[in-house]
């Protein structure tokens, strides 16, 4: 079978790739902006209020980022697990915004700094023996700065390694065509599968649960893993909408595509509410003073973040849930990329609601800058993910799935 | 060649169903082409008869040795809670402080293994998982079955079991009280109720079709007027079939989140209270998970050998057996790394009655049974990374029945070690179980060992209907696929006489 | 058309249509589109499994069961959340481990439950209401071959209803598609009713199965003058014994046991301990020695007079005399070495303090009788150490709580007596100066038993002060007393050069 059989435009416009170099400027000059704000605006008796914001909001919006690059790489070993053919014509997507996870590693120096060098200025912990809370110093043997620098390595490393050899072998196969690098792919996806699934959660334990050093909760890495994939289905559709607005990938991304895209995130807006509220519930019924002060930070109404809970209900759950339900709006792939939107902005106000709280009451400066940190950090984003992209096709042509996934029809669900 | 018992009408049939037997690999896909679902060059004929003459010739001797070991457990079960009844809950080992015991390990653990079969209709249903309608029958029957075991624990467990209906918020005359709604296990009569009814209207709606077979295939009046009865009528018109499957798919839709919502709420009944061990927030995803594992380790369990008994290999492959055993790799090794993720944030908490739960379970006096639990669920498993443990019918029987009693450990561990140890040690205990709970726990196996054998002996126990459905669609796959090849494959194409 | 059958009986046609077999589901589809593009619409198809394509190939419209499933889930999560805000906030609420009356995290799970439950089966019967099922009898399953349906052939079937219907056409056009086998339907002529066995062993059945329900209403709504039928038991009869039930067991034949000699029972310390009541119960107890002894003996007979003999007859045995030697022999035992401490206040000491005080007993008649003196062995030492510290604490805390009403020297002219005094012009009743002879002679403990539970308009002060409080009160008190008639002994000689020079 010939490569691109279809005849059909599967690179990115040449004119989105030259947008990459200005938005690293946006993005870089955003960032400092919001630095700057959160110094200038944000009135505080203690001069490291606004570093500590800065921080916290970089890491909520690297989080951000990273989450949805994190499940694309799911994504694609999954697929690749269950032998599964109609996501063919839209894997290549996944395996790009995985690849994005080196890049990813490189930004998050700023935060190995600040663990080093930043006396508290991110994680309380990183004030060391003497300076935290008598539980904290409990663990201090885990919340290390060496430690926690040696278990990110090897959480890049696993991701790095899983991201690059999944998207080189799938361009191998768009030269040779050959069945066997999917076969190979296929016996690797397991171990990494695990592999992923451990570094994943202790990731989340890691760089998001330890900003409040105090609190735990063993669910909150299948919560960020939610989160995630959530995200991630968003990214892609609206990726493969923008694709096709501008008269791309057209013959190989079918409307089937699109909904099963949709069912996936469906899928996920409930996932993620169901662990959500699961978190919520058995902190709220058994009313332990350790746990609920997690809670207590983000619903008590003195520190102003409690709407924020409430809008979380509504727009992170009841709207998409009631919105994306019917048939219809699944199979319609604007209004689809219009969800999928709304999705990407809920999540930043999900990553805002776990982290943000920790470093004091809402402020609407604090909120600026970090939306304008948000923004950099989304055009950062998409600046790699379009110098990443390049000239590499979007779809992968001469994946063997492929007959099938373009034979697909949806049963009449 | 097989033995043909009673010469019938379906002779001719009979005859081309035992045709061909030789054994497919049908493990294996090459990537961009399905390996056939249905092996053996059945067709739909063959495929009907293959099914439908398990309930119509007499049974093999192996089901008459099981159903006349399970009906005396069964009734020893029974005499068990008349006894229990008549002299009340003391005849149980349960004490102070392990008030939840045996009964309660007992009701999770079947519970557990009753989602094997609403998740196989329905979650693998909504992934589009074709593999799944060889064995979603058998699979739901064991559902409804286990429910039924589980139901029947806390029912006795509730002291004055005659009294059990004040659980339901009924107007009652006497009280007029209402039942306590802030209470997970009012929450859990709700989701087992829910779920027991739910998946015994889904079992039977996926039935009616199958049981319309059964009737016309009828020599006898009296067969012939029950089936019908049961089948309501059913003819196969298309307006019938388009609504059947949509109102399937909505059903799969619905049982989905049913599915998770049940062992999340069982989850709650310990996770909602204070005790260390219990209250952890990853216990609903966690339950679930081991949920879906100890229900595929029983489905294995039941399957590989009802697979031999009813030569039903080519509906019954190696695949459906390999896609089940690497879904119980997948779902232990979750399980493994909740485990693993409890033990570390007990330590991470710092909180001293956590880290002492999780040493105590380890290393204190129950030891033995975590680490039963352990080897049994997470290690055992991991044998199914390799293909002979996943594709060996008796290597996977074993590790199955591992995995079934690794299962019942874990509930042990969780309600028995964490409730022995208290936070006063003044009340500590050590919990043993009296003949009573050894009995009713073999007791509950005759009950559901008997439903399972009547089912076998009466209901259909392969979705012929559905099987026929992927069969057709694998034919026309087939036939895409040799005409994008330019050449024809005769392999698997079903119909054709 | 979607969802009309054929089986209006208003005269019905002998044959319904045609009907055509095939092998193959590729073939029944070619054959529907075929009859399809020939214009007929009252069509079906007959297959063993859902032929993906027939919808389009015959015509189907989609089916409108989503939106029951939607409207039952929405009616399930309604119910379920009213209903649990309703009875548990509403009819019948009350506090469980805290939780507030509507606990709307609490609710979820159910609400979510019984949505799914609405859901599910609505689902299930609105599909079988569209679909006309249950209905045995079928034209169709007149054909014997049709029976196939459901096992391996595909039918196609054009009913003779159709506008367009024209016996021959329809056959040589079902003909041309290349069927099995095309025949005529005929009307199912069979008996419709139910073979009469079967009948009368239904309505047996149906029969047998009320009578349980009857008698239960029956019984519900009669009533009965035989003792109720025990099923179970529910604990109603139960072998242990409860308070003032006999025994044979103990020789003072009585179920309740007093505690043993010297105990005192878990959380009753404040009810047994001098410390705490000031006073000694167990002395008390032997004031009133006669009287206890009267009350056991009396309460001995009760249930042995009323009790029917058949339920106790080891305890028929009258025992009136046993019990007046048996506490007597045990009780000396124990009163014997708190003996030293006892200080009779017999009932002529109270008589005499109320007819000392007769503004007291012009106001508060009823009360302030001598019978409400109680006659108890009132402590006469302090069962704490008399310090200086103790001495601060008493000041502060006299002047806090005693001083507004008893004046800062205990003269009985504290603020608020002067300013009610000047209010109520004669009506008031000034309190009690502490400096008078009855209060002078009054015990340590019978001053604390005032503070702690209050005297006539006084109010209990148990809630203010704690027992050391009330200790160290009692010793201010004993202190100003004494500072009001001291004589010049009491002045350390150190300081009597102080006094002289003044």
């Amino acid at each position: 079978m010939a490569a691109n059989t279809l005849n059909d435009n599967i690179t990115m416009p040449a004119s989105w790739r030259a947008a990459a170099p200005i938005l690293v400027a946006v993005g870089a000059v955003c960032v400092l902006v919001s630095l700057g704000l959160f110094q200038f605006l944000v009135k505080s008796e203690n001069e490291a209020t606004g570093f500590r914001m800065f921080f916290h909001s970089y890491l909520a919006n690297y989080i951000y980022c990273l989450s949805f690059c994190l499940g694309a790489l799911f994504f694609v070993l999954v697929q690749h697990v269950v032998r599964a053919g109609w996501s063919a014509s839209v894997r290549r997507v996944a395996e790009l915004l995985a690849l994005t996870i080196p890049w990813w590693a490189v930004l998050f120096l700023p935060i190995i700094a600040v663990v080093f060098g930043g006396q508290g200025t991110l994680y309380e912990w990183t004030k060391g023996a003497g300076n935290v809370p008598a539980i904290v110093e409990l663990k201090l043997s885990y919340l290390d700065p060496k430690w926690f620098l040696l278990r990110a390595v090897v959480y890049f490393a696993v991701w790095c390694i899983a991201a690059t050899l999944y998207f080189r072998k799938s361009r191998e196969q768009d030269e040779s065509g050959s069945t066997e690098i999917t076969i190979k792919l296929q016996r690797w996806a397991g171990p990494f599968i695990i592999a992923f699934a451990l570094s994943l959660n202790f990731a989340a334990f890691d760089w998001m649960m330890s900003t409040d050093a105090e609190w735990y909760s063993t669910i909150y890495g299948v919560y960020l893993f939610a989160a995630g994939m959530l995200s991630f289905f968003a990214v892609m559709i609206l990726t493969c909408y923008l694709m096709q607005r501008n008269g791309r990938m057209e013959k190989y991304v079918t409307t089937e595509h699109f909904h099963d895209l949709a069912k996936f995130q469906f899928g996920f807006i409930v996932f993620w509410t169901y662990i959500a509220f699961s978190q919520f519930l058995l902190y709220w019924y058994a009313n332990i003073p350790e746990e609920t002060a997690w809670y207590a930070d983000r619903l008590d109404l003195e520190t102003g973040w409690r709407p924020l809970g409430y809008l979380l209900i509504i727009l992170h759950f009841a709207v998409p849930f009631l919105g994306t339900l019917p048939r219809a709006i699944r199979r319609n792939k604007s209004v689809l990329a219009g969800w999928a939107v709304f999705i990407l902005c809920v999540h930043w106000l999900d990553m805002t609601f776990l982290v943000m709280p920790n470093v004091g009451h809402a402020s609407a400066a604090m909120l600026f800058g970090h939306f304008v940190c948000w923004i950099g950090m989304v055009s950062i984003f998409l600046a790699l993910f379009l110098f990443r992209v390049g000239e590499t096709p979007m779809v992968a042509v001469r994946d063997p799935w492929m007959p099938d996934a373009l034979a697909y029809q949806q049963s009449p669900m | 060649m097989m033995p043909i018992p009673t010469p019938t009408k379906n002779l001719a049939r009979l005859m081309s169903t035992i045709a061909s037997h030789k054994v497919i690999d049908n493990t294996i896909d090459t990537p961009g082409r399905r390996s056939p679902l249905v092996t053996g060059n059945q067709t739909y004929g063959s495929l009907t008869h293959m099914v439908s003459r398990i309930s119509e010739e007499a049974q093999p001797l192996a089901w008459w040795v099981t159903f006349l070991l399970a009906v005396p457990t069964l009734g020893m079960f029974g005499g068990l809670i008349v006894y229990l009844f008549l002299t009340g809950v003391g005849v149980w080992g349960n004490m102070s402080p392990v008030f939840w015991a045996w009964p309660i390990v007992n009701f999770v653990f079947w519970v557990g293994i009753g989602h094997a079969g609403t998740l196989i209709s329905a979650i693998l249903f909504l992934f589009r998982q074709n593999w799944r309608t060889g064995i979603n029958r058998a699979a739901e029957a064991m559902t409804i079955f286990a429910v039924v075991c589980a139901g029947t624990f806390p029912g006795i467990h509730v002291g004055r079991a005659w009294l059990a209906f004040w659980l339901t918020p009924y107007p009652s005359l006497n009280l007029w009280m209402w039942p306590q709604f802030r209470s997970p296990l009012l929450w859990d009569v709700f989701a087992v109720g829910t779920y027991a009814s739910v998946s015994l209207v889904f079992w039977y709606m996926g039935m009616i079709p199958d049981l319309a077979t059964f009737r016309d295939r009828s020599t006898n009046k009296f067969r012939r007027m029950v089936y019908g009865i049961l089948s309501l009528g059913w003819s196969g018109s298309s307006r019938h079939w388009m609504r059947y499957e949509k109102a399937y798919s909505l059903l799969a839709a619905l049982a989905t989140p049913l599915v998770l919502s049940v062992h999340t709420v069982v989850s709650f009944d310990f996770a909602v209270s204070q005790l260390p061990g219990w209250h952890t927030t990853i216990f609903p995803p966690y339950f679930v998970a081991g949920a879906i594992f100890s229900g595929f380790g029983m489905v294995v369990t039941l399957l590989v050998p009802v697979r031999a008994l009813y030569k039903l290999k080519d509906v019954i492959t190696l695949r459906h057996l390999d896609n089940m055993n690497k879904i119980i790799l997948a779902t232990g090794s979750l399980v493994g790394l909740a485990y693993a993720t409890e033990f570390f944030m007990a330590w991470y908490s710092q909180n001293p009655y956590e880290v002492f739960t999780f040493w105590n379970r380890a290393f204190g006096p129950y030891w033995w049974a975590y680490w039963i639990m352990v080897s049994c669920n997470v290690i055992s498993p991991q044998l199914f990374w390799f293909k002979f443990f996943r594709t060996n019918t008796i290597a996977m029987w074993i590790v199955s029945i591992f995995v079934n009693i690794g299962m019942w450990f874990e509930r042990f561990v969780i309600t028995v070690t964490s409730l022995s140890r208290d936070f006063l040690p003044s009340s500590w205990g050590y919990f043993t179980p009296t003949w009573v709970d050894i009995g009713m726990l073999v007791g509950s196996f005759g009950l559901f060992f008997t439903l399972f054998s009547l089912f076998c002996r009466y209901l259909p126990i392969v979705a012929m209907a559905e099987v026929k459905g992927v069969m057709s669609q694998h034919a026309h796959a087939e036939h895409r696929h040799a005409h994008s090849h330019g050449h024809a494959h005769s392999h698997g194409h079903a119909g054709g006489h | 058309m979607s969802d009309h059958k054929p089986e209006k009986k208003v005269k019905p046609p002998k044959a319904f249509g045609w009907v055509a077999e095939y092998a193959d589901d590729n073939q029944l589809l070619d054959a529907a589109r075929k009859v399809r593009d020939s214009g007929y619409t009252r069509t079906d198809a007959f297959t063993p499994f859902p032929v993906h394509g027939i919808d389009e190939a015959l015509g189907i419209k989609p089916t409108v069961l989503p939106w029951f499933t939607l409207c039952a889930g929405a009616t399930g999560t309604s119910i379920a959340l009213l209903m649990q805000w309703w009875m548990n906030s509403i009819d019948y609420p009350y506090i469980i481990s805290g939780k507030p009356f509507s606990s709307w995290p609490a609710f979820i799970p159910v609400a979510f439950e019984l949505t799914v439950l609405f859901a599910a089966y609505t689902t299930v019967f609105a599909m079988l209401g569209l679909n006309g099922l249950p209905k045995f009898s079928n034209p169709m399953f007149t054909n014997p071959k049709f029976d196939r349906a459901t096992d391996d052939r595909f039918f196609l079937w054009v009913d003779s209803r159709d506008k367009y219907f024209n016996t021959e056409k329809v056959k040589s056009l079902l003909d041309s598609t290349s069927p099995l086998s095309v025949d005529e339907v005929r009307e199912d002529d069979t008996p419709a009713e139910i073979p009469k066995a079967i009948f009368s062993v239904i309505m047996a059945l149906i029969f047998v199965s009320l009578i349980p329900g009857a008698m239960v209403l029956r019984m519900r709504a009669s009533q009965s003058d035989s003792p109720r039928w025990h099923v179970f038991f529910d604990m109603d009869f139960q072998p242990k014994k409860k308070p003032q039930q006999t025994t044979s067991l103990f020789a003072d034949n009585r179920t309740q046991r007093p505690p043993v000699p010297g105990t005192v029972a878990r959380g009753e310390l404040e009810n047994a301990d001098p410390y705490y009541l000031g006073y000694d119960p167990d002395q008390t107890a032997l004031l009133e020695s006669t009287a206890a002894t009267r009350m056991v003996a009396f309460k001995l007979q009760e249930p042995a007079a009323q009790e029917p003999a058949a339920t106790e007859p080891p305890a028929t045995e009258p025992v009136a005399e046993a019990p007046s030697t048996e506490p007597a022999s045990t009780e000396p035992a124990i009163a014997e070495p708190a003996a030293a401490k006892q200080e009779p206040a017999p009932a002529a000491v109270a008589a005499e303090t109320q007819a000392a005080t007769p503004e007291t007993a012009n106001a508060q008649p009823a009360p302030a009788a001598a019978a409400g003196e109680p006659n108890y062995a009132w402590l006469t030492e302090f069962p704490i150490e008399a310090t200086e510290e103790l001495f601060a604490l008493g000041k502060k805390k006299y002047e806090i709580n005693c001083a507004v009403c008893h004046g800062f020297a205990g003269y009985g002219n504290g603020l608020v007596s002067q300013r009610a005094t000047n209010l109520a012009q004669g009506y008031w009743v000034q309190p009690t100066s502490l400096h008078e002879d009855r209060i002078q002679k009054q015990a340590l403990g019978r001053i604390y038993y005032t503070i702690a539970n209050g005297k006539g308009k006084m109010a209990a002060y148990a809630s203010s002060l704690t027992p050391k409080e009330r200790w160290a009160v009692v010793l201010y008190v004993r202190a100003l007393q004494r500072s009001q008639n001291a004589s010049l002994e009491d002045v350390p000689e150190a300081r009597r050069g102080d006094l002289s020079a003044k």
